[in-house]
């Protein structure tokens, strides 16, 4: 078994070296194939360990090398496979085998695809990394590595040049990689001062044994562990206020935005709130602020994606609700019910992106949803995948998103938290609303692309068939979720559901539903239909104070930039030729020309005149009998 | 081999002597070949190394002016051992990817006396060669600033001088001092470090040496607000004169800290701790600030070099090994990346002789390769995990939370601001369109240069995942240090500070 755990990890670096050995030359299909085969034998690996441990139990450690030694601080690379990481293993080698495949054919005229291959592997390995350590450092370096990983591939198309915010929200590719980078890094020095908080009060990094001296640590340091590690955890799965990243990162290619930036890195966070799930239970005041802020978010995000008009965007913005939705869970304390989420949410977005990546192939790159409708002609397939994964992430039944974000709502009913569940049940019935807006707005009504000269064509075949397993688990994921349970609640705390709650649970489910349906007749209304009732761009409603207001995102990035990127430039430029060179650097020189003007003004002295010397001397003489003087006075 | 340690310091002076009678045409070969018997002679020197022992190894000791206490006095330990095998290294790499052709002999000839000048600073057990040695370091790189630098590269080359000059006599004045001492308290005169290491001063004397000593490294370092002479020294020198002046020069300032400072003022060092911080915050976070605002890329690396020097200067004083033996790994990895970095610049100027970022754009289309090492040493500068930067960086702060938590959150920020200054630089030079016309005909790194960075690039990538060959020896010497710090401290906040490990291995 402990092969099959190297080959699930080292896999993927393979795929990434062999990719990088013909990085910099043409174009060349068998790239793509290798390094699809390569992720699949780690998808292999994984349903395999997930078996065994399925079947006999057996959690595996493993302890590879060392890494940091000093004093006593000690860290190994050691992994373990249990029901969490293997859970993360399987879904995460799963959706980047579909998605390498996927990229063989989206990415099939870009001149650098070896390289695209080099880095979507690096950074399935970099995310084994994360799921599988055993310690807090060694998803550290799981946790950078696919921050690197991300920036190399939103700024994948590093050659576009800078647009104004006006023509593109996200100005540019390497900006918007830049920025991901960067409001990462700001989370991840929260994330290292949990690490050093938990390392000097428990004297280790592993996570058993931090969790094993959980009982003699006192409330303040778990608090201020957790606050830490969550400020990491908002970092990566892109929680407000460090939420601006997210959608900008969709100037990456589709695949990417697919794998990375829904199905995998970004719940990230979420992972590791489950993962150090004894900690942040020993923590309520911190758990329940992880709730109240993923609800908030929740809602947030949904709200923006209501006048998106960029198709990428919109399902950025679910991904950033859904991401809300299982912070929600994680903090009420169904640590597994997050977790089944985050599976759940992993087959549909993707299955969802892709399906949005089709698109943008067969429009060219434009993304509009005003510009297209009426596709589902010319695309079966991919409205067929789409339809599907859109009523999966407005949970109707019973596809998968209907059992997992049902089992979230219904959680905080159970909570008595009802507020949460209010906004949870009203976001349902947003994310039902703009989940089909997009979709009847791309493949129903009016057909807008033609008269515009698009002639979009169908995905190859063998991209669509690829796409099959996922059509498939957010079709069936949901069935088995009484058998994840069972096997998942064997490491995860248990979550049960009141008496009471379980009275009313079909009536909860009912609500939601009612929500969620309302929310799709809306939609389909609003922008399927034809002819006389056809959607028709309203631009009065476009100038409206609330319609502005999402559509600018809260104003948030306007403000991001206007109080810290302007005034750290111009701080920066203050202390450089202000402070730097006018005060500090001058003081030094102007020492220095004192001595020289001291020396050059007393040069005059030296006359080469015996008897001015003779009177400089007597001069000199009476300073030292006066000196002398004076300090015999003191003595 | 029981003299290695005076053959290591001699032996590049002697062969640039000879270097002298050497034709010009194979001056560079020459120059080359002795910098590679000298990096594998230190290599031996590692691998000769008693990685048990935390105390002086190699010990040379020959009277030189015994009524005086002055000796020939030599030896290398954990901390010092890494440090002479990077600056044999970087010597070696920053000659070979020279692209210098201007008195190339002078100048293959001057770096073979720097290097004897470094490598003696780094072995020295004895003040007065110490010192000769830090002195004699200004020479050639005066001159390497002065004939081959820029438009402005007299006064560069002066400033420099005159600066850490002035800083070396204050430290001079507290070397005579600490000889006098401790001749009126054994009646012997001595300048050995291991003699003076036994002397207890009472505490304001402590302070007041400490000041000395503090003023005579400060300035090497540099530390705000002496770092002013770098930024000239940078942008005027050329390639070769940066890369050494950034990977191994500052070090030295470092180094005087951990060889004489703590374990000499015990007490001083741990009241020094605040300041101390308190100034490499500064460090860390205003000439993070500077590097963003510049307009030539160079200069970016120069000011990023102090403040990463800000990291180094508070893992010193963390008072603890998981902090010192970090600093000291951060020494290495700062000493590798930066010189990287400064060889990185040195390429494009070859090429296009401008540094300035809006000159560029786009070069990764142009010249892949060079983009490619350029982005991995831009994340080893910025810490990533499984690079040379992080282990170190990490440590450092590790080791200062104990000592302080908002300080060390002050200082971490370096991870947030390196990554914006060093990214805005890719963003500039390498992304985006190429939008002058001048950058479309650019040649990639040729061999030469392809071949000096690659080994770099192995190393950083090297000892990001398996630091342990280096990091335990600096750790048992870091840990007997501050055991022996532990014993000579005179208060009780400085016993109460300085923490020791557990495992801690007595010096033989």
């Amino acid at each position: 078994m402990e092969n099959l755990v190297y080959i699930a990890l080292f896999a993927p670096f393979a795929s990434s070296l062999f990719a990088a050995l013909f990085g910099m030359s043409q174009r060349e299909v068998f790239v793509g194939i290798v390094a699809s085969m390569f992720i699949g034998t780690a998808f292999i690996s994984s349903l395999l360990l997930a078996i065994h441990l399925y079947t006999t139990g057996d959690v595996i450690n493993i302890t590879m090398m060392d890494w940091i030694h000093a004093g006593d601080f000690n860290v190994s690379f050691g992994f373990v496979v249990d029901q969490v990481s293997v859970t993360m293993m399987t879904v995460v080698t799963l959706v980047s085998t579909v998605v390498h495949v996927y990229a063989i054919g989206y990415m099939d005229h870009d001149k650098s695809f070896n390289r695209f291959f080099s880095y979507l592997s690096a950074f399935v390995f970099s995310m084994m990394i994360l799921v599988m350590s055993d310690n807090f450092l060694g998803l550290f370096i799981g946790w950078e590595g696919v921050g690197v990983c991300s920036w190399l591939l939103i700024g994948f198309w590093y050659h576009k040049a800078d647009q104004t915010r006006e023509e593109n929200p996200s100005v540019s590719p390497s900006w918007a990689a830049n920025e991901a980078f960067i409001v990462n890094r700001i989370a991840d020095l929260g994330m290292l001062v949990g690490i050093f908080v938990l390392y000097w009060n428990t004297g280790t990094l592993k996570y058993d044994e931090v969790f094993a001296q959980l009982p003699y640590l006192n409330n303040g340091i778990i608090v201020t562990a957790t606050i830490a590690l969550f400020i990491g955890a908002m970092g990566k799965s892109a929680q407000f206020p460090f939420h601006t990243w997210l959608t900008d990162a969709m100037e990456g290619p589709t695949p990417v935005s697919a794998l990375i930036h829904a199905a995998t890195m970004v719940t990230a966070g979420v992972f590791l709130v489950i993962r150090a799930n004894p900690l942040f239970h020993a923590a309520p005041e911190v758990s329940f602020f992880i709730a109240s802020l993923g609800t908030f978010v929740a809602f947030y995000a949904a709200s923006m994606a209501l006048v998106e008009r960029d198709l990428k965007r919109i399902i950025a913005y679910s991904t950033l609700s859904q991401l809300g939705y299982m912070f929600a869970a994680a903090g009420l304390g169904a640590y597994w019910i997050a977790l089944f989420h985050l599976a759940a949410h992993a087959f549909f977005k993707a299955l969802l992106f892709l399906g949005g990546g089709n698109v943008m192939h067969a429009m060219h790159d434009e993304l509009d949803i005003f510009k297209m409708g009426g596709m589902k002609k010319e695309m079966r397939g991919t409205w067929i995948y789409m339809t599907l994964a859109s009523v999966a992430l407005a949970g109707l039944p019973p596809l998968a998103g209907f059992w997992s974000k049902d089992a979230i709502i219904e959680t905080a009913f159970n909570e008595h938290t009802y507020f949460l569940w209010i906004m949870l049940v009203v976001t349902a019935g947003m994310t039902a609303f703009y989940s089909f807006r997009q979709v009847f707005m791309t493949f129903h009504g009016e057909d807008r692309h033609t008269p515009l000269g698009f002639h979009p064509h169908e995905m190859y075949k063998f991209v669509l068939i690829a796409m099959s397993p996922l059509a498939v688990l957010a079709t069936i994921t949901g069935w088995y979720m009484k058998e994840y349970e069972d096997f998942i609640t064997e490491l995860l705390p248990h979550y049960e559901m009141s008496e009471h709650t379980h009275h009313l649970a079909s009536w909860l489910g009912l609500v939601v539903l009612f929500f969620a349906i309302s929310g799709i007749v809306w939609a389909y209304l609003k922008y399927a239909r034809i002819g006389r009732h056809a959607w028709k761009r309203d631009k009065e409603k476009e100038q409206g104070f609330f319609y502005k207001l999402l559509k600018n995102q809260y104003y948030v990035p306007k403000f991001y930039e206007e109080f810290i990127t302007k005034p750290y430039a111009m701080v920066s430029a203050v202390f450089w030729e202000k402070v730097d060179l006018k005060i500090v650097d001058a003081t030094v020189d102007n020492i220095a020309k004192a001595f020289y003007k001291s020396g050059d003004a007393t040069r005059g002295m030296q006359t080469g005149n015996l008897s001015n010397y003779l009177n400089w001397m007597a001069v000199g003489g009476v300073l030292l009998l006066v000196i002398a003087a004076i300090s015999a006075m003191f003595v | 081999m029981d003299n290695i340690l005076s053959v290591l310091v001699f032996f590049p002076a002697v062969a640039g002597l000879l270097g002298f009678v050497i034709d010009k045409e194979s001056a560079r070969a020459y120059g080359i070949t002795v910098a590679t018997i000298e990096f594998l002679l230190s290599l031996w020197l590692w691998f000769s190394f008693d990685m048990s022992d935390a105390g002086m190894q190699f010990v040379e000791s020959i009277p030189l002016i015994p009524n005086i206490g002055i000796s020939y006095y030599m030896g290398v330990d954990g901390i010092s051992l890494f440090i002479l095998i990077m600056t044999t290294l970087m010597t070696l790499i920053g000659m070979a990817s020279m692209s210098v052709t201007k008195n190339i002999k002078n100048m293959i000839v001057t770096l073979l006396f720097l290097e004897m000048t470094m490598v003696g600073v780094f072995v020295a057990l004895d003040a007065i060669i110490f010192y000769l040695f830090w002195e004699l370091s200004l020479v050639p790189m005066l001159y390497i600033i002065g004939a081959w630098g820029g438009p402005l590269r007299v006064y560069a080359s002066i400033k420099f001088f005159l600066y850490t000059f002035t800083g070396s006599l204050i430290m001079l004045v507290g070397m005579l001092f600490i000889a006098y001492t401790y001749y009126s308290v054994t009646g012997i005169w001595s300048f050995a470090l291991t003699d003076w290491y036994m002397l207890v001063f009472p505490k304001s004397m402590q302070l007041w040496l400490f000041a000395a000593f503090f003023i005579g490294f400060a300035i090497k370092v540099p530390m705000f607000p002496f770092h002013t002479w770098i930024p000239y020294a940078h942008g005027q020198a050329p390639t070769i004169g940066s890369v050494i002046l950034a990977a191994v020069l500052l070090k030295m300032g470092t180094y005087g800290f951990v060889r004489f400072s703590l374990p000499m003022f015990p007490d001083a060092s741990v009241m020094a701790i605040a300041p101390i911080a308190v100034i490499s915050i500064i460090m860390v976070i205003y000439t993070a600030m500077i590097a963003y605002a510049q307009k030539d890329m160079k200069q970016v690396i120069a000011y990023s070099s102090v403040s990463h020097m800000g990291i180094i200067m508070l893992g010193i004083f963390a008072m603890n090994a998981e902090g010192i033996s970090g600093s000291v790994f951060q020494m290495l990895s700062h000493g590798i990346v930066s010189g990287a970095l400064f060889m990185l610049v040195g390429v494009i100027y070859d090429r296009r002789h401008t540094k300035l970022l809006s000159e560029f754009g786009g070069l990764a289309s142009v010249m892949p390769k060079y983009a490619v090492i350029f982005g991995i040493m831009l994340m080893a500068a910025v810490g990533l995990p499984l690079t040379m930067g992080f282990p170190g960086e990490f440590l450092v702060l590790l080791g200062f939370y104990k000592v302080s938590p908002i300080m060390t959150i002050l200082a971490g920020t370096s991870i947030i601001l390196g990554a914006v200054y060093m990214l805005r630089v890719m963003k500039k030079a390498f992304f985006g369109p190429v939008t002058n016309k001048e950058n479309l005909k650019l040649k990639d790194l040729n061999s030469r240069e392809t071949w000096s960075l690659i080994p770099l690039v192995a190393i950083v990538i090297w000892l990001g995942i398996y630091p342990k060959p280096v990091l335990e020896p600096i750790d048992n010497s870091v840990k007997a240090m501050l055991h022996f710090m532990d014993e000579k401290a005179i208060t009780q906040e400085a016993k109460d500070i300085i923490k020791l490990s557990k495992s801690t291995k007595e010096a033989k």
